[in-house]
């Protein structure tokens, strides 16, 4: 008795290949998994041991995954315990990771213009999305990165012209870039270059200056903080566009067992309990945010 | 035992054949299939699996945070969340495997006669044993409200005694003065083997806001910080079974094959893996083999030789344990 989802996510004992420090407590992990590289999509997170004395698992989302390579790059803050000792693992040291899990962005064909943002920690997926888009020519995707911290990259002045967008606002992410995908930053912060700002607020610069049809072709995708995330909902069903957003919860099993990590959406037949592991961890903005 | 032959796993549980004496517990696996998402995982590799707590009518659960994790355990509120009995006789049990393992309900209620109700709707399906949970400290009526009353926990397993010949087996809540006078009453009410133990309650606060982390505001304990607690509670317990030959399903903290030998030599027949599965969801696999290993050792043909065979010290501790 078989099943789609038999099978689907591998426990494997990941090497680190490079463990990386930036300001703001963040830091990029690149873990060799090759079952779990082959399978990624945009939106799959991993479940992993952060240090074999903590007894539960802490669900991190994938940024990119090399399928010929066999790695895994995680993006994450310290922020608690988890991350804290997440933050000790040395280079060739063995992590234990179940993945990849959960319901990935799935982009509408036909919706040409995808807007993709991500706010802090929330930047991974709308990454690892914007890099599986290359290789779509129909999708002319725009990326809007926020964060309180220093990124963690160094951003550089974008060479990809984005109408709309004010005059000097012109940091980007190097890598999306050099994809030539266009992508903007955004900050409260005072950060050289980026939109003094919310992500939301250049984002509505960027709808206003598109004209009717073009609009109708957008659909936005976007993890990060969960204020965030209902803006960018609210910013979606103004502009009457689709939204997928990627949430994030408190997680025991991360693979559908517990029921341990839902949050409340709305369904044809009234409000229902979603797990975010295997339910989610992407779901339709207007069902959760209403 | 030659020192050749293979041990076995194999044990009879209230006339069910279990090929492991792992039973992965209700509220960890959903409805049975969850876990074989997991590459590797198989749910012949253990006894039997018990399903999620179901109600009569469908239930949304409690609010987030639902779990948090302590010092070597975690907490939980789920809340009972289930689509209600006749969706889970309906709909997810023609879709379980039973040639893999054995399945057991785990039915819950708010008043006796919804344990009555959800008990004889099982009855009426393939399921192989029904597990009732009178023991949920996340609920605001019914689960650890009956179960820490004696004379309510008879009353539901007499009730649903009426409602099935299958066997039934009565999961005990640690959070209760007598466990084992509570289990003797069980007994009497017709309870054919006990779950021991359930979570004991607990609470985790938020210092910056000064609320408690999950939304039910206190939730069950469960992992490795419970172990002790769990088996001197399947300890007490055995010395009421042991007469009348009621098996015990013993569980709380077991993490490793060594945890599930203690709980087994302190009288259970069987042993539940829960807390465990979410740190290392192949851990059913090193158990058994971890058992096997000790049987073999120990030049014993099968676990059942060696339930119940604690030896006590000469000196009987005090009861306060000071």
């Amino acid at each position: 008795m078989t099943k789609p989802h038999h099978n689907s996510v591998f426990l494997e004992e990941a090497e680190i290949i490079s463990h990386q420090a930036f300001d703001g407590d963040q830091f990029i992990m690149r873990l060799l998994a090759p079952h779990c590289a082959a399978k990624a999509k945009p939106g799959s997170f991993v479940h992993l041991t952060c240090d074999p004395q903590l007894p539960m698992r802490r669900p991190i989302s994938i940024m990119r995954s090399s399928y010929n390579e066999g790695w895994i790059e995680l993006l994450y803050k310290r922020v608690g315990r988890g991350t804290t000792l997440l933050a000790q693992r040395q280079r060739g040291e063995k992590i234990s990771i179940l993945g990849p899990i959960g319901t990935p962005f799935k982009a509408t064909p036909g919706q040409s213009r995808p807007l993709l943002i991500g706010g802090g920690v929330g930047m991974p997926p709308m990454i690892f999305l914007a890099e599986s888009m290359r290789q779509e020519s129909d999708k002319q995707p725009f990326v809007i990165l926020g964060s309180e911290v220093p990124f963690p990259f160094k951003p550089t002045p974008s060479k990809i012209l984005i109408p709309g967008i004010p005059e000097g606002v012109i940091a980007s992410m190097p890598l999306l870039d050099d994809w030539g995908i266009g992508n903007r930053l955004a900050s409260q912060q005072e950060f050289s270059g980026c939109f003094q700002g919310y992500v939301t607020e250049l984002a509505q610069l960027w709808f206003r200056n598109l004209d009717r049809e073009t609009r109708s072709q957008v659909e936005i995708f976007a993890c990060g903080p969960h204020p965030m995330l209902e803006a960018v909902a609210a910013m979606a069903s103004e502009w009457q566009v689709p939204c997928q957003v990627s949430l994030e919860e408190f997680m025991a099993c991360g693979i559908g067992g517990c029921a341990g990590c839902v949050v409340e959406v709305q369904t044809a037949d009234g409000p229902a309990m979603k797990r975010v592991c295997v339910d989610g961890p992407v779901f339709e903005a207007a069902s959760v945010f209403n | 035992m030659s020192s050749n032959s293979q041990p076995t796993l194999n044990t009879d549980f209230c006339g069910m054949t279990f090929n492991s004496p792992i039973v992965l517990l209700s509220g960890c696996v959903g409805f049975g299939e969850e876990y074989t998402r997991v590459n590797g995982f198989s749910n012949r590799d253990v006894g039997a699996v018990c399903l999620k707590g179901t109600t009569q009518d469908a239930r949304l659960g409690n609010q987030p945070h639902r779990v948090y994790e302590t010092p070597q355990g975690m907490l939980n509120a789920i809340g009972l969340q289930n689509p209600g009995v006749d969706h889970v006789v309906n709909q997810i049990l023609p879709n379980l495997d039973f040639t893999e393992t054995r399945f057991i309900a785990n039915v819950s209620g708010s008043s006796v006669e919804e344990y009555y109700e959800v008990t004889r709707r099982f009855d009426d399906s393939p399921i192989d044993a029904i597990e009732i949970n009178i023991s949920c400290p996340n609920v605001k009526e019914g689960g650890v409200a009956f179960g820490n009353d004696p004379v309510m926990s008879a009353r539901v397993v007499e009730t649903c005694r009426k409602a099935t010949d299958k066997p039934l087996i009565t999961k005990l809540s640690p959070n209760q003065t007598d466990i084992a006078s509570n289990a003797k009453g069980c007994i009497e009410a017709g309870s054919d083997a006990f779950s021991v133990i359930n979570t004991l309650m607990g609470m985790a606060i938020d210092i910056e806001s000064r609320m408690p982390i999950i939304g039910n505001n206190q939730g069950g304990l469960s992992g490795p910080a419970i172990k002790p607690v769990a088996l001197l509670k399947v300890h007490q317990v055995y010395q009421v079974c042991k007469t009348h030959q009621i098996p015990i399903i013993g569980q709380g903290g077991i993490t490793t094959a060594e945890d599930a030998l203690e709980f087994i030599i302190a009288g259970a027949s069987a042993v539940g893996i829960g807390t465990a599965l979410f740190y290392d969801p192949l851990v059913c696999k090193s158990i058994n083999t971890g058992i096997t290993d000790y049987l073999k050792s120990h030049q014993l043909s099968s676990v059942d030789q060696l339930v119940g065979t604690l030896q006590m010290n000469q000196s009987q501790p005090s009861k306060c344990g000071c």
